[in-house]
């Protein structure tokens, strides 16, 4: 058997034969190598021949309100002027003005169920006494011929062929099903919105792995052959060479569907997406709606799992095995004695889906995905696997991480007032301020935004918060400058101006579920502390969390206080650095990095928060990617001159980032070649 | 063959509590194999088809039906006892059945609107599985039972493995006879996705939806297929009635039906205890 290794998707090459046919002799005489043009009132003398030949035809019909895969007798037999609306959990016929045949998008029912049947026999056994003797049932598949097989379908079972023929343990029984299975194939004209075979590389048009396809056109069908049974088909067909008007609205119709479809499911990088995933908290969400009853399994082309099971008589002394559908959504699919590996939903959706886009390509050199969308229209609660996809595993244009500024409603001159609460020194040069009487949306902010922070005759500095009160906001200011100097120097009941909160903040809620890591140094503290009492506020929603603290001496850490509490409590790991000791000091003395340069944490899934100088985050980047952490779980604060704070004076634009609308927080892998780059 | 035909036979009974008799009848419905069957059995006890009873020992009892009255409360504690593998056979004995209904309904008020002397009738407040009185080896569902399925329990005692019933929704029968799905096409309320399978599919193959006979599969996600039934357009009402149904006392079903109003029709006195919320938090 020969198994195209070409990517995605590799036509399977006809059991009849590999080439396209060279056209018939006396075709070629009149009419060239087509093209060709059937007539629509002669796609009866096409299923007269497949029934002549004694294949049994197998093609779309309606049956219970739908469009199904059955025995056709006829043309009646199609299902002439209906096509169907799909939605998620819903699908509905409906009736087309006009009389064509394959005007609908696939149903519930594909070929899969004629070359891998629900229900096979598999063999006898017999005991008589001490004897036993097992009988392999034979095989013996009918002639079939499958018409209207779409793309997605081709691709199907191409895919069903290399796990069944591609290995070193081949299926005979699907062997001799499919050699016996002659495919007409039919390229689509019309798409349903669960469809996507544009975004798996599939479809719309039929690509390989006919034997004849057609496109139809409201006065008949264009025709060509992929195989020498196929084109030994068209010879003894009443064909004519399609002209090219025909065959441009032929390429018409299949282009259009193409364009409806657009690509509802961006592949780039998904199964390495996918399988960074395995810990996420939306398995979970999935599964509060998965009702786990493997309908989407059961109408996936590809999907290929089976149980055997036995029937015996009374005595034991006959016993007959089938080989029936069985799949990863089951109880007893993946029991051994003493329980399920997979008893949770949960557990079975992961399994499923990420099989389908990500260890499926590791097996096979293929998604297990054909873009149909049977497993969305035939979920009884609905659920889509694209929107699924998208939210566990994001393009990494699309992910929503960090947090979004909220838009707010402020210009760059609208500060409003507030009040000076209280004043603490922190060290020599740094002191927080508690100020209240601030807008409610402050009180509302995001950790890890900032505000701007003005009073009259300086220039407003955009500060971090460094907490959210009930109804207090706390601000870390070092004095760098006049107008940090100005501020610091204020005291209780004093007023301020403040203007936010601003900017991206740090995605908290990504964090649940996994290890954390913070990584600061100096005045970086600040904006991580919200992050902290985040954290400690619902520690039992975080794995281990871990804060590795550099200050140049020990008189220039911040919140010691805070320092000591958070260790205290013996789940947080606080460990502290300093450039330099002072008498009294006992902690060790280097930079931040040699606190973690041999740590582990589950690197895949860990979560690290950066903040601090950046010649220092660049350290604590190479030593977290060292340590198994990929660039979109490493989030770090740029720190730029900010004068609007929302993107509208370009002071603080570096690449394409307004740092101080679209951060300060980023995911390392937003930053891309920006991130440590000198002059950037 | 001979050595394995050649072991003694093995006793098996029927005994029922409160119920139709439908599912013992169901033994003759296994036209084809009652000769092999009592070559390998003698059926001791067998109400429907024989009045003589019998005292005991079983190596197999089937019990069919829910315990209702005191005196079946009593009988099946002795009953068990008589018993070495206890199978209890059909909704009503597995899980309280169609006159678990009157679980949600002030049993004395009921008593006394039906009956001209109440005093003289003797019935719990609640009908309830065989289970939350013996401790039961195997159930099998259904209203009636498959034959197919207690064909494989008797196998099984006789061959000596366990029996090979599949955990799985109704969903899987009717795609694998290729039935199309009630509830996508056709808009129908269905409990095939959160009923354990076994009927072969019946009702979804004549084109109405599953009422959950054969009671809730493992991991039947009730509260999901309630919110998307509701999601459709169904009313509280409706999806009360239809979670309590025949095996409407299962706690996966009555946990829905008294999250959405309780069955219509019956004469309320409380929510039962125990049936709080209706969310399955074990996925």
């Amino acid at each position: 058997m020969v198994i195209d290794e070409r990517m995605p998707y590799a036509p399977y090459p006809s059991p009849i034969g590999t080439a396209v046919a060279a056209p018939p002799t006396r075709i070629a005489a009149s009419g060239g190598g087509g093209p060709w043009f059937l007539a629509s009132a002669n796609l009866g003398v096409l299923i007269d021949l497949l029934r002549e030949d004694g294949r049994t035809v197998i093609g779309p019909t309606v049956v219970d309100g739908a469009i199904t895969l059955a025995e056709i007798r006829a043309v009646d037999d199609l299902p002439a002027g209906i096509g169907d609306d799909q939605q998620p959990g819903k699908y509905h016929l409906v009736r087309h003005g006009d009389r064509r045949l394959f005007d609908y998008a696939v149903g519930p029912t594909s070929p899969k169920r004629w070359t891998f049947p629900p229900v096979v026999a598999i063999n006898v056994g017999r005991r008589d006494g001490r004897a036993v003797t097992f009988e392999t049932s034979s095989i013996d598949p009918p002639r079939l011929a499958l018409l209207g097989v779409r793309a997605c379908e081709l691709a199907a079972l191409g895919i069903q062929d290399r796990v069944f023929l591609g290995g070193p343990y081949t299926d005979e029984d699907y062997r001799e099903r499919r050699r016996n299975a002659l495919v007409i194939a039919v390229n689509c004209t019309s798409a349903s919105s669960t469809c996507f075979c544009t975004s798996m590389g599939t479809g719309p048009e039929a690509r390989g792995g006919y034997d004849l396809v057609l496109t139809e056109l409201d006065e008949g069908f264009v025709v060509r052959a992929g195989s020498p049974e196929g084109a030994d088909l068209v010879a003894r067909l009443p064909v004519r060479g399609a002209d090219a008007g025909q065959m441009l609205r032929a390429a018409e119709a299949v282009g259009k569907v193409a364009a409806t479809m657009g690509d509802p499911l961006p592949t780039a990088g998904l199964h390495d997406r996918l399988l960074a995933q395995f810990d996420s908290p939306h398995w979970a969400q999935i599964a509060e709606r998965c009702l786990s009853c493997a309908n989407c399994t059961m109408v996936c082309p590809t999907c290929f799992c089976s149980s055997v099971t036995q029937r015996s008589d009374l005595d034991g002394g006959v016993s007959t095995s089938e080989r029936v559908w069985d799949f990863c959504f089951t109880a007893g699919f993946a029991k051994v004695a003493g329980g399920s590996f997979r008893s949770r939903p949960r557990d079975r959706y992961r399994q499923w889906l990420t099989h389908k886009f990500a260890t499926w390509v590791d097996q096979f050199g293929t998604f297990g995905c054909v873009g149909c969308g049977r497993c969305v229209t035939w979920c009884p609660v609905g659920i889509d696997i694209r929107a699924e996809l998208l939210a566990i595993a994001p393009p990494l244009s699309a992910r929503p991480e960090p947090a979004r500024a909220k838009p707010v409603a402020a210009t760059p001159g609208s500060y409003a007032t507030a009040r000076i609460v209280s004043v603490r020194p922190e060290t020599d040069d740094v002191t927080t301020l508690t100020i209240g009487d601030v807008d409610s949306a402050f009180l509302a902010g995001e950790f890890g935004q900032f505000a701007m922070v003005a009073v009259p005759a300086f220039p407003p500095v955009p500060i971090s918060i460094s907490r959210f009160g009930r109804d207090t906001i706390d601000l870390t200011i070092r004095a760098a400058g006049p107008a940090t100097a100005a501020i610091i120097g204020l005291g209780p009941r004093d007023e301020i101006g403040v203007r936010g909160p601003l900017g991206t903040s740090w995605p908290i809620e990504r964090a649940m579920g996994h290890d954390v890591v913070i990584v600061t140094g100096g005045i970086g503290l600040a904006p991580l502390r919200p992050l902290l009492d985040g954290i400690i506020a619902r520690r039992d929603r975080f794995e281990t969390v871990r804060l590795f603290y550099g200050a140049r001496t020990p008189a220039d850490q911040l919140y010691r206080e805070e320092l000591r509490a958070w260790a205290a409590r013996g789940d947080v790991d606080v460990q502290l650095t300093v450039d330099r000791g002072t008498p009294g000091w006992t902690g060790p003395v280097g930079v931040v990095t040699q606190l973690f340069d041999q740590a582990t944490w589950e690197g895949q899934h860990a979560l690290a928060f950066v903040c601090g100088p950046e010649r220092m985050m660049e350290a604590t980047v190479d030593t977290l990617e060292s340590r198994g952490l990929s660039p979109d779980r490493i989030f770090v604060t740029l720190e730029r001159h900010m004068e609007c704070g929302i993107g509208l004076c370009g002071h603080c634009q570096t690449g394409g980032l307004f740092v101080c609308r679209d951060g300060p927080v980023f995911a390392l892998s937003q930053l891309g070649g920006i991130f440590g780059r000198e002059g950037m | 063959m001979s050595a394995v035909a050649a072991r003694p036979r093995l006793r098996v009974g029927i005994v029922k509590m409160a119920s139709c008799d439908g599912c013992q009848l169901t033994l003759l419905d296994l036209e084809d194999e009652l000769l092999a069957i009592a070559e390998r059995f003698e059926v001791v006890e067998f109400p429907e088809a024989s009045s003589s009873r019998s005292a005991g020992p079983y190596d197999v009892l089937l019990v069919e039906g829910a315990v209702s009255t005191p005196e079946q409360a009593a009988e099946i504690v002795e009953l068990r006892r008589k018993a070495k593998l206890l199978v209890s056979i059909g909704a009503c004995a597995s899980y309280g059945g169609i006159q678990a209904l009157r679980n949600w309904s002030d049993h004395d008020a009921i008593r006394a609107a039906v009956y001209a002397h109440p005093e003289y009738v003797e019935s719990l407040a609640a009908a309830t599985p065989v289970s939350e009185h013996v401790k039961v080896d195997a159930e099998l569902h259904g209203c009636p039972i498959s034959p197919e399925q207690l064909r494989e329990v008797l196998v099984s005692v006789a061959v000596g493995r366990r029996p090979q019933i599949r955990e799985e929704a109704v969903c899987l029968e009717c795609k694998r006879s290729g039935t199309v799905c009630v509830m996508v096409a056709e808009g129908m309320s269905c409990l095939g996705p959160v009923t354990q399978s076994g009927c072969g599919a019946l009702c979804p193959t004549f084109r109405r939806g599953c009422f959950g006979c054969f009671g809730p599969r493992e991991q039947a996600n009730t509260a999901s297929l309630a919110r998307a039934l509701k999601t459709g357009g169904c009313e509280d009402e409706e999806i009360a009635r239809l979670f309590a149904g025949i095996t409407g006392w299962s706690g996966p079903f009555r946990s829905i039906a008294a999250a959405y109003g309780g069955p219509p029709g019956v004469m309320p006195f409380a929510v039962p205890a125990g049936t709080e919320g209706g969310r399955d938090d074990r996925n």
